[in-house]
């Protein structure tokens, strides 16, 4: 094993596109109930219903899930959100009104034919509500709570404070790290701080699932997002022990491996890195060959500023070509239109070409991980408010037309607000 | 209160983790990751609920162990590799040598799943990929760390993955940073980086979570499979609604500073001690913030008064300024106050006014909150001495995850692996080591 740099790969056929359908999931039988809004909640079920999970999602009658309303510039396409979609995959959509008590009932019936249960309430509001993990574990011994929250079920914080992606990217450091010197600390243009503690909940949840395999006993998840980002800050915390100091802004320099970074090029950004002597002499190499001379002896021949002297005359293309002729690495920096272009990730299915039974074509990102035998996929995408009702109400619990109907006088379920982000698509209304 | 939080906190308490059983006890992990940072986090995780990791470097050490911002090495190893080191024993293993590769096929005989960062052609042509150990092992679990994945067009690109190369090719600094005015653009109007390895942590998340899902194929059907990761997607994922936007309104997403195109307020706002994030993005929770600043008629204020409205460019913009001519005399403890004083008195949608310090690290660990939850653990190491560390995130009531050593020097268990796993005898040891192998 002389060197990790790429050869040809064989991999290609066990991950097939078309055969993926045909493959069995990694989590069938694995039956998730969401009662959350937004992201962080919606995420982590989202990612277990990739793999086969079948994910029950609880709204509130008429407006349901809040983010629903969430839309870019104002945007929705065929009644729907285009942010609301990319967390809601998979799912049957249910509409509950869990602040009545037929509702809390229908709710723990539900969660007592469940094997996980993902919520991102302030803490203590679902126990309030009696179908927290204390009640709800007395029916179903089994249940796998995972409890999403900003700061935690318990501690000085925990009382009642709220959180978005950014609270926690906020709070954790990470912001404050990110960004340049001598300038504001700079938040993620995206929701970080949901996507990352929904990883880590439902990473939890799976290993909680293989604990059960075992024991038959269910248990609590409390995750905090803010917690979950302060998992992933790497060096910064041994570095604030030793040194009792702050770790500095460094723009867009990698101060653990420079003078890796992003650079400014003649058509664009590109990424350079050099993880090793090997490749910062390759570098160094390219560098030499580009200006015709050996670069003079001394200590700084791979400055920052040198490489990016370098960068700055060349394309993406050529700093590329020259990064696989001399031995070291380089990526452009991209963005969404790039991906959406780009048939590598097409046929990674990284870029997933949906046919979707309501809305019909409509791409989205698939899977993360590839698996060869249990791939995930993506079989649906988001739905109206309540538009899975008479498939849980009846198919799962058993219940009647009449007793369906009488829930829906009560106003106990229903189905959506006549507004844009909770109807169906024009002239698609059942 | 319903008295939740006492019982979840003695039912959680990580104080009391180690009397608990572990979730993945019995499970071993193999990883050969030399320089890459997202197979030690894969690790790591799997390490924490309980799996036995050995991660096999190469004699002399991993590379990574030499990753050292501002110079600083302990014992010859710098603070990222010991931020990340946790929970493992370490072996070390020439795979350039017969010898090395034969019994590294023992040890995957042995082993439940293999993290590798390496080239899956290399390990194919060196009989040490995943078709030739499954041959032997049915069961196991490889799961493959790399840049674009190791399959499709770009597959054979032949980049050595890093954090720096996975954030690039993920469009998440395509989205981070100031917009350009200009040109040419000043230095930090640029896509930029998160300031973390954010890149290569994901990537090592996403392969911790498809090496259980593919756990849990393996306990239903005993069948083993691989798993494919590509560090670019998995910071790819979370980078919104990309593709959707693209899809349905052929748009997508650029860089604008700390605003936010679908929701607003949703900002960093300048406050007397530095910076806070400020959202109150749906209507309830605006006039409700529109309330506490003491600019009520803004809620009406055709500019602001649908969520449509708000995300404007021109009306953030005019937002900011107006947040901002509040809060600049208000440290951001006053801030948090004032929006607690007024939202703890509601609740629903008119309650989602959110805030939090945009703290430095030494903030953070100056909050008793963080340190009554064990969120950080200080760590007497034999070796490494006194580290700080950040402790697994997940609080649970069975079966939690625990931080249980720090690190070791490279190959400080070979005795422990190669004589107690494999039976070598002492004397083969010794050759093995003498003839740099191990």
């Amino acid at each position: 094993m002389p060197s990790d740099r790429a050869g040809r790969s064989s991999a290609g056929a066990a991950f097939s596109l078309a055969e993926i359908s045909s493959k069995p999931e990694a989590l069938e039988g694995i039956r998730v109930i969401e009662l959350a809004t937004r992201i962080f909640g919606p995420a982590t079920s989202d990612y277990l219903g990739e793999f086969g999970a079948e994910v029950i999602k609880v709204e509130l009658p008429l407006r349901g899930d809040l983010m629903r309303y969430v839309a870019p510039e104002g945007f929705y396409w065929k009644e729907v959100s285009p942010a609301f979609l990319s967390l809601n995959r998979n799912k049957l959509h249910v509409a509950i009104d869990v602040r009545l008590p037929d509702g809390k009932e229908l709710f723990a019936r539900i969660a007592g034919k469940s094997d996980v249960l993902v919520e991102n309430l302030r803490a203590g509001t679902m126990d309030e509500w009696g179908i927290g993990y204390r009640q709800l574990r007395e029916r179903n011994p089994g249940l796998i709570y995972a409890a999403n929250s900003g700061f935690g079920q318990w501690g000085p914080y925990s009382r009642g404070r709220a959180s978005y992606d950014a609270t926690a990217q906020a709070v954790s450091g990470m912001s404050a790290i990110t960004g340049f010197p001598g300038h504001p600390p700079v938040k993620a243009g995206f929701w970080v701080g949901d996507y990352t503690a929904a990883l880590f909940s439902a990473i939890s949840i799976l290993a909680a699932l293989e604990a059960r395999r075992r024991t038959g006993e269910g248990q609590l998840i409390d995750i905090s997002q803010a917690e979950a980002m302060i998992r992933t800050l790497d060096w910064t915390w041994p570095y604030a022990g030793l040194t009792g100091k702050d770790r500095p802004r460094a723009g867009n320099l990698d101060p653990a491996l420079p003078p890796s970074g992003i650079y400014r090029c003649a058509d664009g950004y590109v990424a350079i890195s050099a993880r090793d002597e090997a490749e910062r002499a390759g570098l160094l190499d390219a560098m030499n060959a580009a200006s015709g001379q050996a670069a003079a002896a001394g200590g700084d021949r791979l400055s920052a500023g040198l490489v990016a002297a370098f960068a700055a005359s060349r394309t993406q293309a050529e700093i590329l070509r020259a990064a696989e002729g001399s031995g070291f690495s380089a990526a452009p920096v991209v963005g969404g239109e790039d991906h959406y272009r780009d048939p590598h990730l097409r046929a990674r299915g990284t870029v997933w070409e949906l046919d979707d039974p309501l809305y019909g074509r409509i791409d989205e990102y698939g899977p993360v991980p590839k698996l060869s035998e249990s791939p995930g996929r993506i079989k649906w995408t988001a739905k109206p408010v309540g538009y899975h009702n008479e498939k849980v109400f009846s198919g799962l619990l058993g219940l009647s037309r009449e007793e369906v109907q009488d829930l829906e006088r009560k106003k106990v379920i229903g189905k959506w607000a006549d507004a844009p982000g909770a109807r169906p698509p024009v002239g698609m209304e059942r | 209160m319903s008295g939740f939080d006492a019982w979840a906190e003695a039912a959680t308490d990580p104080g009391k983790a180690a009397g608990k059983p572990e979730a993945l006890a019995g499970m071993r992990v193999l990883e050969i990751c030399p320089g890459h940072f997202g197979g030690m986090v894969a690790s790591s995780i799997l390490g924490e609920f309980g799996a036995e990791v050995i991660k096999v470097e190469p004699p002399g050490g991993d590379p990574a162990r030499r990753y050292a911002p501002e110079g600083i090495t302990i014992e010859g190893t710098g603070l990222p590799f010991l931020s990340e080191a946790r929970n493992r024993r370490f072996a070390t293993l020439s795979l350039d040598e017969d010898e090395g590769r034969e019994i590294f096929r023992r040890l995957a005989r042995g082993a439940d799943v293999i993290v590798t960062s390496e080239s899956v052609a290399r390990m194919d042509e060196a009989g040490i990929g995943h078709a030739a150990l499954s041959v032997e092992n049915p069961g196991l679990i490889f799961l493959a760390l790399s840049l674009y994945g190791s399959f499709g067009p770009c597959a054979d690109r032949p980049a050595r993955d890093s954090d720096i190369l996975c954030q690039a090719l993920s469009g998440a600094p395509h989205i981070i940073g100031e917009p350009e005015e200009g040109s040419p653009p000043l230095p930090h109007q640029a896509p930029t980086r998160l300031g973390n390895w954010h890149g290569w942590f994901t990537q090592g998340l996403w392969g911790a979570f498809g090496v259980l899902a593919a756990l849990r194929f393996r306990a239903e059907t005993g069948k083993g499979q691989f798993v494919d990761v590509s560090g670019a997607e998995g910071l790819m994922k979370f980078v919104d609604y990309n593709i959707t936007w693209m899809h349905t309104a052929g748009k997508s997403r650029r860089r604008i500073g700390n605003f936010d195109p679908a929701v607003f307020p949703y900002t960093y706002i300048k406050c007397r001690d530095g910076h806070t994030f400020m959202a109150a993005y749906n209507d309830e929770a605006f006039e409700s913030l529109m309330t506490i600043i003491g600019r009520p008629e803004l809620a009406s204020d055709p500019r602001f008064s649908s969520p449509a409205a708000r995300v404007r460019m021109e009306n953030e913009k005019a937002l900011q300024a107006i947040l901002e001519e509040w809060s600049q005399h208000l440290t951001a403890d006053e801030i948090l106050r004032a929006i607690e004083e007024h939202t703890s008195k509601k609740s629903g949608p008119g309650a989602a006014v959110v805030t939090g310090r945009v703290n430095r690290p030494l903030e953070t660990l100056a909050e008793a909150n963080w340190r009554e939850r064990e969120c950080f653990a200080g760590v007497d190491d034999p070796v490494y001495g006194n580290l700080l560390l950040a402790a697994p995130p997940w609080k649970m009531s069975a079966t939690p995850a625990r931080l249980k050593s720090v690190c070791k020097r490279p190959g400080a268990d070979n005795g422990e692996i190669y004589c107690g796993l494999l039976g070598l005898s002492a004397a083969e040891v010794d050759s093995l080591s003498a003839r740099g192998v191990i």
